[in-house]
């Protein structure tokens, strides 16, 4: 991993000096002129490196070096990774070529984890924003204790996924938890079943689960953009003699149409990466049959030192994030235009 | 959100019309729809509760049962058997420490970055911006690997490290949204009286900054304190992890004991209701902020 080092190391050095002086010579300005002051405003003077504008970007530098070490140059290690066929623990690796992403894309276990992936990152961002919308419409129409209902509506969003799936794994035991326990108590007791243990509904098992999470933004976001929407426009549409579906359907929805674009673009995000459900539940199993691109990732990467096909499989992943974000983004942005 | 920036953030029609105390039968059902929901998705949550003030035997017999004596046994056991609590310091240590230095840096790395202007201020805008669309599971094995080589893996400084480059993206657009709408005759006036540019960053901007960044400090304390995955990959395991870590072990080593499971997973709900409840005013409105302008 020795050319690994030297990329950290390299990237180490992008700090105040490349950033500040590798590109122009430092012109010393005079201090305490006000046009200098704002440099970004300041169109009338030819040179752009004027000493308010290095103070300025020495602001940035703390962030950048961090995000650029973090985040930055790990993303393009893994795609170099993804063309190698490296362990993840041993020193030396070889250049494989495009190997691995044909693997990935002819393994029917990464086509499952995409449909996993597909089912749930889909399925609960069109659930939870259907909630979250019904929910918030109901907040806004309440008259008394609004503050109240507000957080009891919120304090369930606190509980994170890792821990809401810890409790949902034992109601879901076969012998001793609730969920069959009550069944066969009503007298159902066929219903009972193994619920994380049978690969024919797991999926819509851990769909039903990730939906008890991450509502609670969406519905504060809907509901700040419904306290926006100009009551004067409802008053008018009621005037002319539209009813309540029709005041939704032509005024409110249109004026909504932002926080739908940010809410499904935030839920589909989220919805991509699902990992705590997956690995608390059914640790990807029975079999690979419950495995997301997420787990999927994690377990060939660490669990069976395949290090090399993981990063192809993280670089896979990332194409369908930013796909997916983009395409998603201009659509409901054309949309709300047109809206 | 172009279409909303326009509009009034809030109106107070309610307050201001005289019949606003008047009840009817609508209200009344939405009110009890809404405690149903909200009952149904905190059951879980309530179940743990109760629960964890329960022994392991009356669990097994009788799973719907609730708590016949208030006993506090399993947070005691909790606390003997294991080491929850390191892990409960550990996590703390964590969300603070990622906090800390997440307000040191952010804020005036977004005044840096609006303020330069021109294309620089595009580009590392964007740049920034970029990181929201990558997510974790693409640069955790090079990191695990970078951490190994300088010798930080499985130390908490990693996790902290982490998280600053995964938090920076959201923090930045956070910033940038909000320092646009700061007048800059402000800093000029500090200017003119002879302040240095960290000087009025520091005494003049960034007190103006503090409705979104107490929102943005909450949202990033309650996101620290619970996670999951970026412990679970960065502690190994000689180290008590965080809270969520520890438990998850106890899942795999004490298989059967759930009621000290449920018992960890009380206490590890209780700090995110405290953080939520101290500071929900700020919270609410600063996720209206982010919502309405963002």
């Amino acid at each position: 991993m020795s050319d690994q080092s030297a990329q950290v190391g390299q990237s180490n050095a992008v700090g105040p000096g490349v950033l500040l002086t590798g590109e122009r010579p430092f012109e010393g300005a005079p201090i305490g002129s006000q046009e200098e002051f704002i440099a970004g405003e300041d169109r009338r003077k030819p040179r752009r490196w004027s000493r308010g504008r290095l103070v300025m970007l020495a602001f940035v530098v703390p962030a950048l070096v961090i995000y650029l070490l973090m985040v930055i140059v790990p993303s393009l290690q893994t795609v170099q990774l993804s063309f190698t066929n490296w362990d993840g623990i041993s020193d030396g690796y070889d250049y494989i070529g495009i190997k691995n992403y044909e693997d990935i894309l002819t393994s029917g276990r990464f086509w499952n984890a995409v449909r996993n992936t597909l089912i749930l990152g889909l399925g609960s961002a069109i659930i939870i924003n259907v909630i979250a919308l019904i929910v918030a419409l109901m907040l806004d129409k309440l008259n008394h204790a609004p503050g109240l209902f507000r957080t009891a509506v919120y304090l369930p969003a606190l509980v994170s996924a890792f821990i809401m799936a810890t409790i949902w794994k034992y109601l879901l035991n076969f012998n001793f938890g609730s969920v069959n326990t009550v069944l066969r108590e009503i007298g159902v007791p066929d219903w009972a079943r193994d619920w994380l243990g049978d690969s024919s509904i797991v999926i819509w098992v851990i769909l039903f689960i990730t939906c008890f999470t991450l509502g609670g933004n969406t519905t504060l976001i809907y509901l700040a953009n419904l306290q926006s929407v100009p009551q004067e426009l409802v008053e008018a549409a009621r005037i002319d003699g539209a009813n309540g579906w029709k005041v939704f359907w032509n005024v409110t929805w249109p004026m909504i149409a932002g926080a739908v674009t940010v809410n499904m673009t935030l839920a589909m995000i989220a919805g991509w990466v699902i990992f705590d459900q997956i690995l608390v539940l059914t640790a990807g199993g029975p079999g690979f049959v419950s495995e997301t691109m997420a787990f999927f990732i994690y377990k060939v990467g660490f669990g069976e030192y395949r290090a090399g096909f993981g990063s192809a499989a993280a670089v896979v992943l990332f194409l369908v994030v930013i796909v997916s974000t983009v395409g998603t983004n201009a659509y409901m942005r054309k949309r709300e235009i047109q809206a | 959100m172009s279409t909303t920036t326009t509009r009034r953030p809030f109106r107070l029609r309610r307050k201001e019309s005289s019949e606003r105390k008047k009840w009817s039968v609508g209200e009344v059902i939405v009110m009890i729809v809404l405690a149903v929901l909200v009952l149904i998705v905190a059951s879980p949550v309530i179940y743990a509760l109760l629960n964890s003030f329960r022994s392991y035997s009356e669990i097994t017999i009788d799973p719907m049962g609730l708590p016949t004596q208030f006993t506090l046994d399993n947070y005691v056991q909790l606390f003997q058997q294991t080491d929850f609590a390191e892990a409960i310091l550990n996590t703390v240590i964590i969300t603070v420490g990622t906090v800390v230095l997440l307000v040191a840096i952010v804020p005036m790395a977004a005044y840096g970055i609006e303020r330069v202007g021109g294309g620089t201020s595009r580009f590392l805008y964007v740049l920034f911006i970029a990181g929201l669309m990558i997510p974790f599971q693409v640069r955790m094995i090079p990191l695990v690997e970078g951490f190994n080589q300088v010798g930080l893996y499985s130390t908490l400084l990693s996790v902290i490290l982490v998280h600053l480059g995964g938090a920076a993206s959201f923090g930045i657009l956070l910033y940038c949204s909000f320092i646009k709408g700061i007048p800059i005759e402000v800093e000029e006036a500090a200017h003119v009286d002879g302040a240095g540019r960290l000087r009025t960053f520091w005494s003049i901007v960034f007190p103006m900054l503090l409705p979104v960044t107490s929102a943005f400090v909450i949202i990033q304390a309650l996101g620290l304190w619970n996670d999951f995955f970026i412990p679970l990959v960065f502690l190994d395991s000689s180290s008590a992890g965080t809270i969520n870590v520890a438990i998850n072990r106890m899942v795999g080593l004490l298989t059967s004991q759930w009621q000290l499971i449920y018992t960890g997973a009380i206490l590890a709900i209780i700090p995110s209701i405290a953080i939520f409840a101290g500071f929900q005013r700020y919270f609410i409105k600063g996720m209206s902020v982010g919502a309405v302008k963002g």
